[in-house]
């Protein structure tokens, strides 16, 4: 026998011996399986649905927005010169918004007022419940949304009044292609054409209302470089711009971050899959010590060895990706049937191919680099095995491992770090969980090492819990590693879980007024708390003057940093963004604590102030004496900061970024707003209709939708972060079960002779008992600082929540956990106790 | 670890193995002491000794799963003192069978799949058919498709002793190949063993401590603490 063989198996000789034998030992990997299912569904659903919403939004940019660009101002309509410089770039939908409040007898309803003109709507249709698509309602009538119908019970062919008109309901909104666009509602739509605000008395001078105006291109450009140009022609001019691709900029921010951060927690269950896969793949190379050596007698060498088990472990992490890819996205429908009224989000079952990418990328480099340092084991295991103990451990070629290892953690990484919003974050997250890692491997071997140098105790049970723990072979550093993490997650959600409950509650403002009422004329207010006073006697009413305005410029005066120049805005300036809510007062604001400089004096005659949030000032580097150039109805005005204040932004009433000294917006025509806080229960319905009657033109926002509104959309959070989160518990739990059923291989021949030489089963069960309870004892301490830990940092420095767990709960999760370890473990010891020690011994 | 070596076809020599002073220490035990042996080719042998005497041992060292620290080996023609555990594997390959005391077959695999895996591994293209023939010679041409553990005991030592011979290797190893069997099965398997080998014309080498099985080989050698204390010609 001469012939010359070939010195490296060929490909398919090799998947031949690997699918042979895969199909009969494939229940060693089942724990591989399940965990790359669990964690790449998981990053799938994830992935699609953040992006299927991401692309809904940028596709629909036109419908969502309205147009190509569109520019808002507040107060005021745009003068003629801006109305040219937009009709040039192509058709024009000029309109405004406003809050109101409409009625039918004595119904009352607060909505949102949107006048269109006839050429809205510029992209899309507007769509009736009675199935027609329209535009501009008919005149003398209006379209109403479902919540003003179900409020007034009117319907199509109704009357309601608005101010001093009244308006025939000639349809009810079934789907308005601009409503996300328009931003957060806190009441329902009703939409008029463009002079019914005017005639009904609603928009005056000061009036709180907006003019939005949108453009449809005549034809194919950006809408970047147009938007620059707008600004640069009118530079005070106090434009919010919005353009196509950014047509929701808050709920693509919203996205960005919901999807990273649950793409994180993806991860992180991924993670702990990751150990599962390495415990599972270990112990499953560990029952195939035996063919691996006796094909080594039959000749295979180390690479063919290493051929086989590579291609037996990447077709089981590729069925298991594939089923999570498949789950994924089969999952998505549910996600977004959930999120449909919150978010734009597709029909059917969208398929992201670059998100599922990703997500088959992360399981198949989770698996790689987890599986790596088993299979480089495996590859050295020695065919004199089969004439030698069986408790000498797989050959430790880790060295073997280690390029493979730190290159599938770096393209982890730089996957996750491409693909971040929030690089910092990511960062954190990818150094901790490998910081976690190599916290765990250390205690475990820590753990070894005290073990094996406490004395020997004399009973003979309890010696060998202790041996359990340290002997050669012995799975501490996997048990502590799975455990540790496992538990850690369970502290880590329970924790996030009540944190995030508590400060739904405590968030929805005890304090909140009933009412927010906007436009009351500046020469009505006494008139305003009498009519309130008249019908909830002993109600708290606090008025203010109400103006907007922007921001434009601020620094040193000489030096100032003007908005318009800035790419992004630094961090903390947000509230520096567009036009917002002005106002001016003689003191200092109820529930705001001067920290810095002067409060004017009454009747205050100088040079406009200004007193300012301290976190803006501290943001933007102001100091009193600074200077802020504020444009206010499209005119420029400089003032000087003379104070920093800190708001308390808990209460729930007017809360001021920026408070002028009287002097400085005095003469600017403006109306106040007002809250009205009604002592004792809910407000009388005489109240609203009263107000309605006696004050046309102003419009009451009720609190108690909006903060409904605030409650489930916190709430969603909350559910879409526990729903991820929940994959990872799974998988922490698959981890915990293989990682006992991996130490119980080594365990049962102990059992069993321990059974031979005259110990009860009661006996046996201690023994198990008496290690894992050691084991729970050390790791319940360490996830418990690890969990909270962890999730104080999501809670506190990811979402600036309050940091409010419910130990009772976090312990008590932590109890079930150590309760399902303590139970799989011993129900895991009982087949072999069942077992005759005869029996037994034949099967070992 | 270096890359295996290219084995190239050689010419068998006379001697089938040929083995000066070697030496092997496990742990801080010294198990073999310089063996010198050279076993002909063709030729059927016996090693004979108490247990702990170094037979498996030895027989672990001249079948390539364990290297001598001293002294020479070839083997087939192989020098195995200058390969490392993958050359040594691929000399194995094709050339060198053996069985084994508790069989050891690969338990997710056929009667059928066992056999064929040696043929495959030295890209034999006839693999299965090679396979069959070699069952159907040990007598379980109609066990072909059963997993060792639907086997007897004295059927998975027959499957071991097809698998050992299906690549016609010009040496055989038998680690007390009877160990595990009862005397009228155990015989038979003898019966088998031999009769195969002869037909295969292959060196045969069987550990054994049953000196009645030693005499059916043509040469006894005896160790004993490490040492050949003698080497006879059988009865």
């Amino acid at each position: 026998m001469s012939a010359a063989h070939p010195l490296r198996l060929p490909l398919a000789t090799a998947w031949r011996i690997a699918r042979r034998d895969l199909s009969a030992r494939f229940k060693g990997l089942r724990l591989l399986l399940v965990c790359l299912f669990l964690g790449v569904g998981a990053l799938a659903a994830i992935g699609t649905l953040t992006r299927a919403i991401e692309r809904e939004l940028e596709t629909r940019g036109q419908a969502i927005l309205g147009g190509d660009v569109q520019v808002s101002v507040w107060q005021r309509s745009l003068s003629d010169a801006e109305l040219a410089a937009l009709g040039r770039l192509g058709t024009v939908s000029t309109g405004t918004r406003t809050q109101a409040m409409v009625s039918n007898g004595d119904a009352v309803a607060p909505v949102e007022l949107k006048a269109i003109d006839a050429s809205w709507p510029l992209y899309g249709r507007l769509t009736l419940k009675d199935g027609r698509a329209v535009g501009q309602p008919p005149e003398g009538a209006a379209w109403i949304g479902e919540g003003v119908a179900a409020r007034l019970g009117v319907d199509k062919g109704g009357t309601i009044a608005l101010g001093a008109l009244r308006l025939k309901v000639a349809g009810v909104i079934a789907d308005e292609p601009d409503r996300l666009g328009e931003g957060m509602g806190f009441a329902p739509p009703v939409i008029v054409r463009e002079r019914v605000p005017f005639d009904a008395g609603l928009i005056q001078p000061g009036a709180m209302y907006r003019s939005k105006v949108r453009v449809a291109f005549a034809d194919q450009r950006e809408a970047a470089p147009v938007v620059d140009d707008l600004r640069r022609q009118f530079p005070t001019a106090g434009f919010e711009l919005r353009t196509r691709d950014r047509a929701s900029p808050g709920t693509e921010r919203f996205i960005d971050r919901l999807g990273e951060f649950l793409t994180l927690v993806g991860l992180a269950a991924l993670t702990i899959a990751g150990i599962g896969i390495g415990g599972g793949v270990s112990s499953w190379l560990d029952s195939k010590r035996g063919s691996i050596a006796a094909l080594k007698v039959l000749g295979a060498t180390s690479g063919d060895i290493a051929r086989i088990t590579l291609l037996q472990v990447a077709s089981v992490a590729l069925v298991g990706t594939a089923a999570g890819l498949v789950a994924g996205v089969l999952v998505t429908p549910l996600l977004t049937n959930a999120l449909s009224g919150l978010l734009p989000v597709p029909k059917g079952f969208p398929v992201e191919p670059l998100a599922l990418l990703r997500a088959a990328l992360y399981g198949l480099l989770v698996a790689f680099v987890f599986t790596a340092v088993p299979l480089a084991r495996a590859r050295a295991f020695p065919a004199m095995a089969l004439l030698r103990a069986r408790v000498s451990p797989l050959g430790s070629e880790w060295k073997r491992a280690a390029w493979p290892v730190v290159i599938g953690l770096t393209l982890i990484g730089a996957t996750a770090m491409i693909s971040a919003a929030q690089p910092m974050v990511t960062a954190t997250f990818l150094g901790g969980s490998a910081a976690l890692l190599l916290l765990l491997g250390l205690l475990g071997w820590g753990i070894r090492g005290t073990v094996a140098r406490l004395p020997r105790p004399a009973n003979p049970l309890l010696r060998t819990a202790m041996a359990n723990l340290h002997r050669p072979g012995a799975q501490t550093g996997a048990l502590v590693t799975a455990l540790g993490f496992g538990l850690s997650a369970f502290v880590l959600l329970a924790a996030i879980s009540s944190s995030l409950d508590a400060n739904i509650s405590a968030r929805v403002p005890q304090k909140a007024p009933d009412y927010f009422v906007l436009d009351v004329p500046k020469d009505r207010i006494t008139q305003f708390g009498e009519t309130v006073q008249q019908f909830a006697p002993g109600a708290e009413v606090r008025t203010v003057p109400a103006l907007r305005g922007a921001v434009l410029a601020y620094g040193t005066p000489g030096r100032m940093t003007r908005l318009a120049d800035l790419k992004q805005l630094p961090e903390g300036l947000g509230p520096l963004r567009g036009e917002r809510g002005l106002t001016y007062a003689d003191e200092v604001p109820e529930g705001n604590t001067l920290v810095e400089g002067k409060w004017w004096p009454k009747n205050y005659a100088g040079p406009p102030l200004v007193s300012i949030d301290a976190d803006i000032a501290t943001a933007a580097g102001l100091k009193v004496g600074d200077t802020l150039a504020v444009s206010v109805l499209g005119v420029e005005r400089d003032v000087t900061i003379s104070s920093l204040r800190r708001i308390d932004w808990a209460t729930m009433g007017f809360n001021y970024f920026l408070v002028f000294s009287p002097n400085a917006l005095r003469e600017a025509p403006h109306n106040f707003a007002a809250t009205v806080d009604v002592k004792n229960g809910a407000p009388p319905p005489t109240l609203l209709r009263q107000l309605a009657k006696a004050f046309p033109s102003s419009s009451v926002i009720e609190t108690g939708p909006m903060l409904r509104q605030a409650r489930d959309l916190l709430s969603q959070m909350s559910l879409a972060i526990l729903a991820a989160a929940s994959v990872a518990v799974l998988a922490g739990i698959a981890v915990l079960l293989g990682a006992i059923a991996a130490a119980r291989a080594a365990r049962t021949y102990d059992s069993v002779i321990l059974r031979v030489l005259g110990a009860s089963r009661r006996q046996l069960l201690l023994v198990q008992l008496g290690e894992y309870a050691l084991l729970a004892l050390v790791l319940a301490l360490v996830s418990l600082a690890l969990g909270t830990g962890v999730a104080w940092l999501v809670i506190v420095q990811m979402f600036e929540f309050d940091w409010l767990p419910d130990w009772i709960e976090v312990f008590a999760v932590l109890g079930a956990g150590l309760t399902l370890v303590l139970g799989f473990a011993m129900a895991a010891s009982l087949p072999v106790l069942r077992t005759r020690p005869s029996q037994a011994l034949r099967e070992l | 670890m270096t890359s295996p070596p290219q084995i190239s076809p050689a010419p068998i020599p006379p001697a089938a193995v040929e083995a000066r002073g070697l030496i092997l220490t496990l742990g801080t035990v010294q198990i073999l002491k310089g063996i010198d042996l050279t076993v002909a080719q063709g030729e059927t042998l016996a090693l004979l000794g108490p247990s702990g005497s170094g037979k498996s041992s030895l027989m672990a060292v001249l079948t390539g799963l364990e290297r001598a620290e001293g002294g020479s080996l070839i083997v087939a023609g192989q020098d195995f003192t200058t390969l490392d555990e993958d050359g040594l594997a691929l000399a194995r390959r094709g050339r060198i069978g053996v069985v084994l005391q508790a069989f050891h077959l690969l338990p997710t695999m056929t009667a059928l799949e066992n056999v064929a895996t040696p043929l495959e591994l030295m890209g034999a293209k006839d693999a299965w058919a090679r396979a069959a023939q070699e069952l159907e010679a040990v007598g379980l041409g109609h066990r072909l498709d059963h997993y060792p553990a639907q086997l007897s005991g004295g059927e998975q030592q027959r499957v071991a002793i097809a698998r050992a011979l299906a690549p016609r290797p010009a040496l055989v190893f038998a680690d007390e190949p009877t160990g595990n069997l009862d005397a009228t099965t155990g015989a038979g398997i003898v019966d088998l063993l031999f009769a195969r080998r002869a037909e295969a014309g292959a060196t045969l080498i069987i550990i054994t401590h049953d000196e009645h099985l030693a005499t059916r080989c043509e040469r006894v050698v005896t160790l004993g603490d490490g040492r050949i204390v003698s080497d006879t010609a059988a009865k």
